[in-house]
Formats: C-alpha cells, structure tokens, sequence
C-alpha cells in the first residue's frame, strides 16, 4: 500500500485552525457552565428543558470537532493509506445525529404535555435571604445562554469556511440560531407568569421543530458526504466551483484530446482523478507529471490528484 | 446588542407589574375573601384529627394564612390516596399532612418549597399545579415564618 502524503491544512490557514480550537475549547467551558446554570434554574418549565437538552447536545459539534481534529493529525499508514481524513466526516455525522434525535424527542415530549394539559408549577427560591420568583432566574440564564452564543457563532462562521470544515460550520449556524431558542422559552415563560399555562410547552414545541430542522438537514449532509457525493461548499452546499474549473483546464491543455474527472470529499480534503485521452504519446509522463502538479496548486483542497490514461471515455449511462 | 436590549426591557417590564405571576386559574382570586378549600390526613404533630376542626402545626400554619387572605377555610378529611386525587382534579387548592419533599406523588402533584426541615426531612405542602400566584403566596407566607417555626416541631412533640 502507498499511503498518501501527511498533509492537513498549508501554513497560512494553520493558524486559524489553531483558533478554531481555541474557540472550541472557549465553545465547551461556556456551554459546560450554561447546562449548569440552567439545570439548576429549570424547575419543572418545559421550554426551560428542551432549552436544556439544546443546549447539552449542541456541545456535540465542538466535542466532535475537537476529538476529530487530532484523529485527522495523524498520518496515513500502511494500514490506512488514505489517512484518517474521514473521522470527520464521521464527527459530523455524529453532530447531525444527535441533534436530530433530542430534536424528535422534544417536540414528542412537550406535545404530550400540551395534549395532556399538563401545567407547569413554578415556585419561589431563597438566594441571599430573598424570597424571588424562579421564572425570574430562568430568564436571566436563558439571557447567559442564548447572547454569548451568537458572537461564538458569528466568530466560526468565516473560519468554518476557509478551513472548508462542515462540522465547525454546522456548529456555527447553530450557536447563531441559539437566540431564537432562548427567545422562545424566555417568552414561554412570561407567558406562565400571566397566567398561560400553555404557552411554555407551545414555545418548547417550537424549539424543537427548530432543533429537528437544522439536525435533518446535516445529519442528511453528513450521510451524502459518507456516500462520497460530489464535493459541495460549506455555505450553500452547492456543488464546488472548482471541479467545472479542473474540466476546463485539463480541456485547454495540448496534449489531453479530451478528459473527464472525478471528486471526492474527505473531510477537509478533495481526492480525485482526471480519465484523460492523450492526443499523442509524445513526452506523455513529463506532461502528465506536470498538470498534476498544476492541478493540486490550484487550491489546497486538491490532493492526491491522480490522471490516468485511457484510449475512450467511457459513456455516461442515463 | 438590540436583542440584549430588548430581552432586558422585557424583563424589566415584566418584573414591574406586582401581580406576576398570575395563575391560570385565578386560584387566588377566588380565595380572596372566600373559602381555602384544604385536605388533610392526620399525621401528628403536623395534622392534629379531634372531633370539631383539625389541630397540630401545619393546621395553624394554615389557619393563620388564611387570615390574611381574609379567607375562612373548609376542611376536608380523607386519605393521602383520596385527597391527592381530588387535588388533581382541582377540587381542593391545598392539601396538608406533613408531607416531606420524598413524596411519591411528585411526579403528578406540586409541592410547595420544603419550608421546615425536621430530623433531617423537608416538609412540604401540596398546592393545586400550575396555580403560580397561589403557590408564590403560600411560599412567601411560609418564609415569613421561618425564624420560629424551626422551633415549632419541637415543642409540639414536647405536649
């Protein structure tokens, strides 16, 4: 077996990279403090508990991209000669799943306390001999959960799409949208204190739909990258610019008659091929080694790019 | 910075009105110079049975709540079983019997904060769910008495 070469990010991103840890690791210590504060806050409030299981499952992504980002360190070997890119992959297969899940148990869980008409009590706490409201503090730490977040989030988004990183990326989105969550429980218990004993699970419903949209959406991504989809961007999921540029390039180049490529993603990493017709066998390694090389400069996604020679392309079956 | 803003005003306006939280019944309101419908189950010293009304610390707990609510009380006397019931079906606001914070019934009826603890077990009220006004007016009557009723086990134990 020949493994492929160690290789992660070029040097001028490895430096972000670094930061995205940093902002991961920053990601975990404030949502480990959040989860605290609010199980200590969340009575027995349903908005207040999906807000909860949010909030500990959107550590998923940060875990995941930390646990996969030394996994993908490590160089390939004999016994994995393609590297471990695709722990990636894996992680935010993870991410998606789980967010998916809590997402379904939610909506499940508080539809069934809106269908049985369950109402939520809500009492009073002593905090340095004052007697206060608990609703109070539920929305003073749903204030501490949902604000950070979104600087987090805003703070990853341009790093997640130069480092080409799905899971950072996901993770982002969420952490934006976090607001909206805390929001909506923020309002579903105002809505308690008025008297709407309704309207807390109505918001934890809401969240939850939130929750199972954004988790269906990636855990969909994540399976799509498994089965080695084309490659997409990170923002739009749209399929990559770069490929129809290899296509021309290779096209404008002498020695191909004509060609065709093949991409592939794992994780931060595109591996491929180019199926070429050589116009003659004239210096044909020389030139094959060389628009090799050309091709992976073209951005630092390419590796491993691979031309192999062939007399016909072989036709597309509709 | 807007969102944080906004959510701050929010609460703000919320925590200027004196009336928050409502209950979604008007449990208070219909208590308010009316009757306090309460169940209880004998369990001395807290719930004290005689043959006219109830006695013990928790009877007189809720005797002197009533007073300032200016509401006389009608008294109920069953099972634990029984009363819980009639609780969840909302026939009864309250339901007293020294009850501690292990209670079984957590899962299906509210509690009041624990707001004695004796021989290392918190006591507790059972309130009608959801009612938050009633439950913060209850919980903010029992503080009030704190400082002597620590002292209330014990000298009715001593009788």
């Amino acid at each position: 077996m020949k493994p492929i070469k160690k290789f992660e990010f070029p040097a001028e991103l490895r430096p972000l990279f670094e930061k995205a840890k940093r902002l991961e690791w920053l990601t975990l210590i404030y949502l480990a403090i959040t989860v605290v504060i609010m199980y200590l806050t969340m009575g027995n409030s349903q908005a207040m508990k999906t807000a909860w299981y949010e909030d500990l499952l959107s550590m998923t992504p940060s875990v995941a991209f930390l646990i996969s980002s030394r996994i993908v360190a490590k160089p390939a070997n004999g016994e994995f000669p393609y590297g471990y890119h695709k722990a990636v992959s894996i992680a935010y297969l993870c991410s998606s799943l789980a967010l998916f899940a809590v997402g379904s148990f939610l909506v499940i869980d508080s539809g069934i306390t809106l269908i049985k008409g369950d109402r939520p009590t809500i009492g009073t706490v002593i905090i340095f001999g004052h007697q206060i409201w608990l609703g109070y503090l539920m929305m003073i730490a749903l204030i501490w959960g949902s604000v950070p977040a979104v600087f987090l989030g805003r703070a990853k988004l341009p790093i997640a799409k130069k480092l080409h990183s799905k899971n950072l990326y996901t993770d982002a989105e969420m952490q934006k949208a976090d607001w909206m969550t805390g929001f909506a429980a923020i309002l579903g218990i105002t809505g308690i204190g008025f008297g709407w004993w309704w309207a807390d699970a109505a918001a934890a419903s809401i969240i939850s739909l939130d929750v199972i949209h954004d988790g269906f959406k990636n855990l969909k991504q994540a399976l799509y990258d498994l089965i080695d989809q084309i490659p997409k961007t990170v923002d739009n999921q749209k399929t990559d610019p770069i490929i129809k540029h290899i296509e021309d390039y290779l096209q404008q180049k002498t020695w191909v008659k004509t060609a065709e490529i093949r991409l592939r993603e794992d994780g931060h990493i595109y591996f491929g091929e180019a199926f070429v017709v050589p116009v003659s066998s004239v210096n044909l390694i020389q030139a094959m080694e060389d628009t090799r090389q050309e091709i992976e400069n073209m951005h630092w996604h390419l590796h491993e790019f691979i031309i192999t020679l062939v007399s016909d392309l072989p036709q597309q079956e509709a | 910075m807007r969102l944080l803003f906004l959510l701050l005003l929010m609460v703000l306006l919320t925590s200027a009105c004196d009336n928050f939280p409502r209950d979604p019944d008007e449990t208070l309101t219909k208590i308010k110079n009316n009757t306090l419908l309460v169940g209880y189950t004998e369990n001395p010293p807290w719930v004290v049975k005689t043959k006219a009304e109830p006695t013990g610390l928790e009877v007189e707990l809720i005797k002197n709540f009533a007073k300032t609510q200016g509401a006389k009380i009608s008294w109920v006397n069953d099972t634990e079983q029984d009363l819980f019931q009639k609780l969840e079906k909302r026939e009864l606001y309250l339901v007293i019997g020294g009850f501690t914070d292990k209670n079984t019934w957590k899962t299906k009826i509210s509690f009041t904060r624990p707001y004695v603890k004796h021989q290392k077990e918190k006591h507790v009220m059972a309130v009608l769910k959801g009612e938050n006004a009633f439950i913060v007016a209850l919980e903010t009557f029992l503080h009030q008495q704190t400082s002597h009723l620590n002292a209330l086990p014990a000298s009715y134990e001593a009788n």
